[in-house]
């Protein structure tokens, strides 16, 4: 009877433990995250009004605002997208519909997790290397393709598992009543992983959003506006880098500001992809 | 025979079964019980084999109640849907042998002491006999499993209708010869056909025990040779 | 004078069965390990076949040649003849969508597609045919009121498939498939993710359809399979052991195997 109940006691004891572990790590972690909100709110709220939406980058002293590196983030986000997004779909969906059982597949997947954790400096280097040098100069449509290259694995990953995750017996089901195999994948697997692979995407913007590394060696930056493809672009985390690291008290705002307008941003994309997740899952 | 996945099932089909044996021992003693207690006019006798006539009822009643509940609760298939339902049919003709039996038990006290003559006694004796050899055997080939000797016990029943058909003629003769005979020689006669419908009750419990043990009926023509009912009586 | 009660259960149905399907030794293969061996069958038309054993003996794998949707799937083979209406629908020629507006098929778990009701039935219509607006409406109509669903989804017929109960959406299942005209019907367990009451309208439905389509179910349920059906094929370990009329198999089997299965002796 004792050994039982003084038992019973010690994994009592060790539970309370390893609780109280846990909830402080969840703190630690959660923590930072608020230190880092708040500061960001803190620091960029206060340089936040119209003008940081109308006028471009000023020069060192003067007062402006972000309208260029904006634009420009803006600009290169929606080309690498409309690049890497198809690139990235489609291969997906080659893994997982017609490629399934193939080796080819298996091969894929793993370049394709490589890809995925790759340092995005290399991606940038990779870029100037293949463009920038060839063109002789910077320019936003490098700085594009940079970004492409970064989105294709995050899309081709969430649309693999979105796709794997429609069940079998869905596809079956059009299958047996003669629908030809493209057609059961665009009416039947496609709508059903539909939500997911908008997330996958959402997730991508969200992760090109904040990338520098990449845009110091291919769109570089720039002073002025400039909706030249051809020619560099300013981007708000290569802005942010360059103001951050100034001596200037305008800049340094600014380039708070910009920080917590990329911040939220990300934020708000999670948020969506978060609730389409949810949306699908109450079903 | 492999026995079911659920145990319990065994176990209800078998309690059926015991119910089946015992109605048919049952069976057995009192046909033997009645017809000596009306050959030798054993007034005992013939009153436990009224009474025993209650207990063959209630077994009835109670194989009606497991074989339904077993129906509703086990849904049972082939052979065991055989078995079930045949077992309640055997139990139906079984109750009813035990009515008849239970009728000659009644009657021992009116066919009178020193009645009935060596002879007419002796047919009947040999009848009752018979009818009891069937009865006993119809039970245990059954519980044996053999369908063949079945198939054979239910044609023997001719015999049984043959000797009916000469004691009915014996019982005439005597009633004939001697008008003081007809009230005992009347009563022999009901006796007498309660035995020969003993033999049909058999026939049909030997009929349905080969349906259950072989999945066919055995062919509806069966010999009848009670001509009783055909000729008329000898002037 | 014939006797009233005969012994012979084939009495009342003195008309010859067409056979629908014929089966002529049919082996399959996953990769190497045979599943089916040699099976020879025929299922006659416009009646229901059960296909009923213990898990594993090859029912499914049978029903899933007939409309050849193992071909999805790499290293599964099939070898010997599947003849519907005399023509060997095995062979490489034959065209495998085709083949499957000829041979529907509905699955143990109801998979509406991720679309309106409407659309469910009017995508496989759309897929080989063209018809007006007009026609359509009354094509889905007419696939739902087979199926016993109309009254309940005519007025909702934009909502989503998945929106309906699982009862609902097998039928919703059913109505699709009727809906392209088919000649046979495969069921794969069609009611054994539902409730007992959705169980007995599916069965009433068999009943009906039965009419019209050639019928082929696979259940695990053997009462389900003695209700349904007028013929059953009992399989054990990718053999056809006995294949008889429903009455039979279920009242007195030849085969002490099929005996032993019914009853729940199975060793």
């Amino acid at each position: 009877m004792s050994t039982a109940a003084s038992l019973h006691q010690s994994r009592k004891r060790k539970n309370a433990v390893m609780m109280t572990l846990c909830v402080v790590a969840a703190g630690i972690g959660l923590a930072w995250l608020a230190l880092i909100l708040g500061a960001l709110l803190y620091k960029g709220l206060s340089g936040v009004n119209l003008a940081v939406f109308t006028e471009m980058t000023p020069p060192p002293g003067d007062a402006g605002g972000l309208l260029n590196a904006i634009y420009g983030s803006i600009v290169m986000t929606i080309i690498g997208i409309i690049v890497g997004t198809p690139i990235g779909v489609l291969a997906g969906t080659y893994m997982a519909e017609y490629g399934r059982f193939s080796k080819l597949t298996t091969v894929v997947r793993f370049i394709n997790d490589i890809l995925l954790s790759a340092p995005s400096i290399i991606i940038g280097l990779f870029v100037y290397e293949l463009m920038v040098r060839p063109m002789g100069h910077f320019s936003a449509i490098a700085g594009a393709v940079a970004l492409s290259i970064l989105v294709i694995p995050v899309v081709v990953r969430t649309t693999e598992d979105m796709l794997n995750l429609v069940p079998n017996a869905l596809r079956e089901a059009g299958t047996a009543i003669g629908a030809p195999r493209w057609v059961v994948i665009r009416s039947v697997a496609y709508r059903a992983a539909l939500s997911g692979i908008v997330t996958g995407i959402l997730l991508a913007i969200a992760r090109i959003s904040g990338e520098t590394a990449p845009l110091l060696f291919t769109a570089l930056n720039n002073q002025f506006w400039s909706s030249n493809l051809n020619a560099p672009m300013a981007s708000l985390p290569v802005t942010i880098f360059q103001f951050a690291l100034s001596p200037y008290e305008e800049w340094q705002q600014l380039a708070w500001t910009g920080a917590l307008i990329i911040t939220l941003t990300v934020l708000g994309l999670s948020i969506i992809a978060r609730s389409l997740t949810g949306r699908r899952e109450d079903r | 025979m492999a026995e079911h996945t659920v145990a319990s099932f065994d176990e209800d089909l078998r309690q059926i079964s015991r119910l089946i044996s015992d109605m048919g021992d049952l069976a057995g003693s009192m046909v033997g019980g009645s017809t000596r207690a009306l050959l030798e006019t054993d007034n005992a006798l013939a009153q436990r084999v009224v009474s025993d006539d209650a207990i063959m009822d209630a077994r009835q009643r109670e194989l009606d109640d497991r074989a339904i509940t077993l129906i509703a609760k086990r849904q049972p298939m082939a052979d065991d849907l055989r078995n079930v339902v045949g077992s309640i049919r055997m139990a139906g003709d079984l109750e009813r042998i035990g009515d008849l039996a239970k009728n000659i038990a009644k009657r021992v006290g009116s066919v009178g002491v020193a009645a009935a003559p060596r002879d007419l006694t002796h047919s009947i004796d040999s009848m009752a006999q018979m009818v009891l050899i069937q009865v006993q055997g119809v039970i245990q080939e059954y519980m044996a499993g053999d369908a063949t000797a079945l198939a054979k016990l239910r044609n023997d029943d001719e015999r049984i209708d043959v000797k009916y058909t000469s004691v009915f003629r014996e019982l005439l003769t005597y009633m004939m010869e001697d008008p003081r005979n007809i009230t005992a020689c009347t009563h022999l006669l009901f006796c007498a056909k309660n035995l020969e419908r003993i033999g049909d009750h058999v026939t049909n419990i030997a009929e349905n025990a080969y349906y259950v043990l072989t999945g066919t009926q055995l062919p509806a023509n069966r010999p009848k040779q009670d001509e009783t009912a055909m000729s008329a009586p000898a002037a | 004078m014939k006797p009233m009660l005969s012994t012979d259960l084939n009495v009342a149905d003195t008309t010859v069965e067409k056979a629908k399907i014929e089966i002529k030794d049919l082996n399959f293969y996953y990769g190497q390990s045979k599943a089916l061996k040699g099976i020879n069958l025929s299922l006659p038309e416009r009646s229901v076949t059960a296909f009923i054993g213990p898990s594993g003996c090859g029912k499914s794998t049978l029903l899933r040649v007939l409309n050849r949707i193992y071909e999805l799937y790499p290293k599964q083979t099939a070898e010997g003849q599947v003849l519907l209406d005399g023509k060997n629908i095995l062979d490489r020629s034959q065209d495998l969508n085709l083949l499957r507006t000829k041979i529907g098929m509905v699955f143990q778990k109801p998979t509406p597609f991720p679309m309106s009701i409407y659309e469910n039935i009017a995508f496989g219509v759309r897929l080989y045919e063209k018809i007006s607006k007009a026609e359509m409406d009354n094509r889905v109509e007419q696939a739902l009121k087979r199926a016993a669903l109309w009254g309940e989804v005519k007025d909702k017929l934009n909502a989503s498939g998945l929106s309906l109960s699982g009862g609902q959406q097998q039928r919703l299942c059913i109505a699709r498939t009727v809906a392209v005209k088919p000649e046979v019907i495969l069921l794969d367990e069609p009611a054994s993710a539902l409730d007992p009451l959705s169980t007995a309208k599916i069965e009433e439905l068999i009943d009906e359809l039965q009419a019209d389509y050639t019928i082929v179910i696979v259940t695990h349920n053997m009462q389900q399979a003695a209700r349904v059906s007028r013929q059953t094929a009992f399989m054990y370990l990718g053999e056809l052991v006995e294949f008889d009329r429903t009455e039979k198999i279920f009242t007195s089997p030849r085969e002490k195997r099929t005996q032993d299965y019914i009853t729940g002796r199975f060793g």
